[in-house]
């Protein structure tokens, strides 16, 4: 199945004022959760910013949609995209919640002043307040009401969750899902939140050193790995590809970081070896793991079957 | 509706097939009946955590499998599952089970005579309790 691509980065690179980033290269199929994950710094928000063209690539192409633009992204594009940055619009600190969603609205054909409304309520966004005079989380809230109101077809958050309190964060999962559910809507986050990728995301990015380290399917990932306790004498555990740890664990019992575990078990049971418990990985973990480069190449820019 | 389905991410059983057999197994067994309108997609990843595209898999190999059938436009219905069929799974679960029984056996070096008696021993208590549970 050939699926639409919401975005598309071929070749990307721009030479900031801190470090370099790039090449990146990444596509984006459209209807799915896209999480973006890695350390500070890393150019999870730079990749936010080529997308919506506030930051202009030295050299590579991007589409959106299928459609390319060179130098400024075309009005008709921008007004399918809806942004929520990880440091809120200064122009906005003096409006109302009102005020602001009225200048919005202009931009945005498909803006749907009753949806914002409810979020509004839902959220407990107070109405009369100036954006500045808010809390951080308030203020957050407010940017993601503002955000679904254009309706957008691609939702870009920077670090949506930040300042949120549990139960806001908990309404704003609710509310993306119910968005999902509604319409076709792409959406990239990133986030250091792991409950988030868990809870949302179809795909996860690693971002590294200002490069894409690819792109894997959540549930592939996060079961590529597992920790196996095991007893026996360290010499059956010697020579099987899919170990690529040992600890000692006790007299005769063994702690190791495995891959195919379905296989391996085959394997091991074979070996007289018995296998007390297996557990599945952290996603710190497995980003670790990933960063030091120890993903199998093959699962890693596999998209829409495996 | 709300489909019984428990994921162990400790499992070394991958989340497609965990979600695959189990959804399989409820509707062979009947506790979710034939015509019953499943989860949209989006709706049913939610609800486990997991991502469209292994919940679409499950999807569509059960639907190849003949167990669900998709209308366009309305979303994904169990179909009639055949008789047969059912009595051969009911078999395939069965025999599953003792063959793991009989494996636990062989490996604490059980002998046949041992095995046997014990599993008719077993067969008695629980078909006669059942009987007399049914009875009262």
């Amino acid at each position: 199945m050939i699926e639409a691509l919401a975005v598309q980065m071929n070749g990307i690179r721009k030479s900031g004022r801190r470090k370099p980033i790039g090449p990146l290269n990444l596509e984006i199929p459209s209807g799915y959760v896209v999480a973006l994950v890695g350390p500070n710094g890393s150019g999870k928000s730079t990749i936010m910013n080529l997308i919506l063209q506030t930051l202009h690539p030295d050299e590579g192409e991007l589409s959106w949609f299928g459609k390319s633009a060179p130098g400024v992204l075309p009005t008709e594009l921008r007004q399918l995209i809806g942004y929520v940055p990880e440091v809120p619009l200064y122009e906005e600190n003096y409006k109302t919640p009102e005020e602001a969603a009225a200048f919005r609205a202009r931009w945005y054909p498909r803006w749907d002043q009753q949806r914002l409304e409810e979020l509004l309520r839902r959220f407990e966004v107070p109405e009369k307040v100036k954006l500045n005079k808010m809390s951080k989380g308030e203020r957050r809230k407010f940017e993601i009401a503002a955000a679904l109101a254009c309706r957008p077809k691609l939702l870009l958050l920077d670090e949506p969750s930040s300042g949120l309190d549990p139960f806001a964060w908990k309404h704003m999962i609710d509310v993306l899902r119910s968005c999902l559910e509604e319409e076709e809507i792409t959406i990239v986050l990133s986030t250091h939140i792991v409950d988030e990728v868990k809870r949302l995301a179809d795909y996860i990015v690693l971002v590294h050193q200002g490069e894409v380290k690819g792109m894997v399917e959540k549930d592939v990932l996060m079961g590529n790995w597992k920790e196996l306790w095991v007893r026996t004498d360290r010499a059956q555990l010697e020579g099987l590809p899919d170990i690529l740890e040992i600890h000692e664990d006790g007299p005769s019992n063994w702690r190791l970081l495995v891959q195919n575990l379905a296989e391996l078990e085959d394997i091991l049971v074979n070996r007289g070896v018995s296998i007390l418990k297996s557990r599945g990985l952290e996603l710190e973990d497995i980003l670790t793991l990933w960063m030091k480069g120890e993903l199998p190449e093959e699962i890693k820019w596999k998209r829409g079957e495996y | 509706m709300w489909i019984p389905i428990q994921i162990n991410e400790n499992s070394a059983e991958p989340l497609y097939h965990q979600i695959k057999t189990q959804l399989r197994s409820l509707i062979v067994s009947e506790q979710i009946e034939e015509g019953t309108l499943l989860p949209s997609i989006r709706e049913f990843a939610g609800s486990l955590n997991c991502s469209v595209i292994t919940i679409r898999r499950v999807y569509q190999d059960l639907e190849n499998e003949g167990f669900l059938r998709t209308r366009q436009g309305t979303g994904t219905f169990v179909a009639k599952v055949d008789q047969g069929e059912r009595s051969e799974y009911r078999r395939t679960v069965v025999q599953e089970a003792v063959e793991a029984a009989v494996d636990a056996g062989l490996a604490v070096q059980y002998g046949e005579d041992e095995l046997k008696e014990l599993f008719l021993q077993i067969l008695k208590k629980k078909y006669h309790s059942n009987q007399k549970e049914a009875d009262s």
